[in-house]
């Protein structure tokens, strides 16, 4: 029996939807309890879903925006997570 | 006459004071003339220094060690053949990799890792990500493809708990193209998506599959992409789902209308359960490539095979993060049990696990000392008629890794 495959247009048209969606739930808002989160309380959450939790003395200023960047598009943070976590490292 | 008198000594006097002042006054100056000098040495110091919104820096990571294997193939009616190895280097694997991040301004990112596996020179990502808006990254060029959580967060040395990596996480690798991702708040909770169009996998002529490469084998592209969901608020647990679908035919071959579709699930769960923390992980892959004809091999008939592989591990590590004791606080012991199938009736098919069990002791957050002993057991599906080979292999290993990431 021949296996039904899903062809590719199909691919295309679902990430043009998911594009929809992203824009759609990109307008939630978070709510008040997450707002209020600090850059150390995020850092403790987000940096050990995958290893330990970073010094903030290992690296200068400069270099935790460029890291916090990079890990933006590792771990997929938020743009608010990303920026307190990086102004909790470089305190 | 008199008042003439104390005229004459209150000028006298005010000249005595002048002549006293003087000196001091001119050594005040001098010391004036060098505070400034110094300040507009410190602010050229600063002016050199001033962080503009460029910045490059190098990190990376470092993995070497050594490993003791012993190999036992029994064949089907013989007696097992033992084969040992010890080897430094080969602490699966040796590795160096520095990561170059060149952050050309807050929008932009450049991202080069190099990587010297100890027999070749290659490339594990070189792409370029803008940050176009609030949860929206668009990145172009070599990346490592979105699925699932291993090849992209897990499998560095200094952050897997476990020396080797679980068998079957190969596919689909890195690849050539365009991306998008991104992470968005959702009430308490948080989703996020990463999606990408690459060149694709490549059908060979033996039912494996490989990255295209640089010069993709037809005009069909791949597209790829993981979805996940954190659903409480302190990000401990993350599911995630992937799927894949890939044009995989070269170009005029007989594999023109082959197709690879690859669909994924992943758990991620790290909570502190005073004083140990827990960390979970897993992942499934499923491979499917649709049904064609693969040529014979050694003048056989041509033939074909259900060419379905699937994939999957599910690990767990403790760390008494919360003892008061330092040495105990940076011990973590770690286990990983992993399958991996692959089509019965190609000249590649197997049923194979693996138990992996783990101490690791960390140094410092990005550095450890692992010591893995694995237990690996595959049984042969091979198709001898086409030049497989039936059997079973078993291997013993025991690791000494070290890893840090710099």
């Amino acid at each position: 029996m021949k296996r039904k495959i899903i062809p590719a247009k199909m691919w295309i048209t679902m990430t043009g939807v998911f594009t929809v969606l992203l824009i759609v739930f990109g307008s939630c808002a978070e709510n008040q309890k997450i707002a209020a989160k600090s850059g150390a309380q995020l850092w403790a959450e987000n940096c050990q879903r995958c290893h330990n939790t970073p010094s903030p003395a290992s690296f200068s200023h400069s270099q935790w925006v460029t890291i916090g960047m990079h890990m933006q598009t590792r771990a997929q943070l938020t743009d608010k997570e990303r920026d307190k976590i990086v102004a909790f490292l470089q305190q | 006459m008199k008042r003439f008198h104390n005229l004459v000594y209150a000028v006298l006097g005010l000249c005595g004071l002048l002549a006293a002042a003087n000196p001091a006054r001119a050594q005040q100056t001098a010391a004036d003339s060098s505070v400034l000098d110094r300040l507009t040495a410190l602010e050229q110091q600063v002016a050199d220094q001033k962080p503009g919104d460029s910045h490059f820096m190098v990190a990376g990571l470092t993995t070497f060690g050594f490993v003791s294997n012993k190999t036992t193939f029994t064949a089907p009616g013989a007696p097992g053949q033992i084969m040992r190895t010890n080897s430094f280097g080969d602490a699966d694997h040796y590795e160096l990799s520095p990561m170059l991040l060149w952050r050309h301004s807050n929008n932009l990112l450049v991202e080069f890792e190099p990587s010297f596996d100890g027999n070749t020179l290659g490339v594990n990502w070189a792409n370029v990500t803008y940050f176009a808006a609030p949860g929206l990254q668009i990145r172009g060029g070599y990346f490592v493809v979105p699925f699932g959580i291993y090849n992209k967060r897990l499998a560095a040395g200094w952050i897997d708990k476990l020396a080797g990596d679980p068998n079957g996480f190969d596919m689909p690798g890195t690849d050539f193209g365009i991306g998008l991702s991104g992470g968005f708040p959702l009430g308490d909770m948080k989703w996020s998506y990463d999606v990408s169009l690459t060149n694709g996998l490549q059908l060979l002529p033996d039912g494996e599959l490989q990255n295209a490469g640089i010069v993709d084998n037809n005009k069909g592209k791949m597209v790829s992409g993981r979805f996940s969901l954190l659903p409480f608020s302190n990000s401990c647990l993350e599911i995630g789902v992937s799927a894949l679908h890939s044009n995989a035919g070269d170009a005029g071959s007989n594999f023109t209308s082959a197709n690879v579709n690859m669909y994924g699930a992943d758990i991620n769960f790290v909570k502190s359960l005073d004083p140990i923390l827990v960390n979970i992980k897993g992942q499934y892959n499923r491979i499917e490539v649709s049904r064609q004809t693969y040529p014979g091999q050694n003048d056989a008939p041509d033939y074909s095979f259900s060419n379905v592989s699937s994939a999957a591990f599910a690990q767990v590590s403790l760390r008494p993060t919360g003892a008061d004791d330092k040495f105990l606080k940076n011990i973590e012991i770690a286990y990983r049990y992993s399958s991996y199938n692959t089509p019965a009736n190609s000249t590649w098919g197997a049923n194979s696990h693996q138990n992996d069990f783990g101490v690791d002791y960390w140094l410092n957050w990005r550095t450890v000392l692992k010591c893995t002993y694995s237990l690996s057991h595959a049984v042969s599906t091979a198709n001898a008629d086409q030049g497989g080979t039936l059997g079973i292999t078993d291997v013993n290993a025991i690791y000494l890794q070290f890893s840090v990431e710099f």
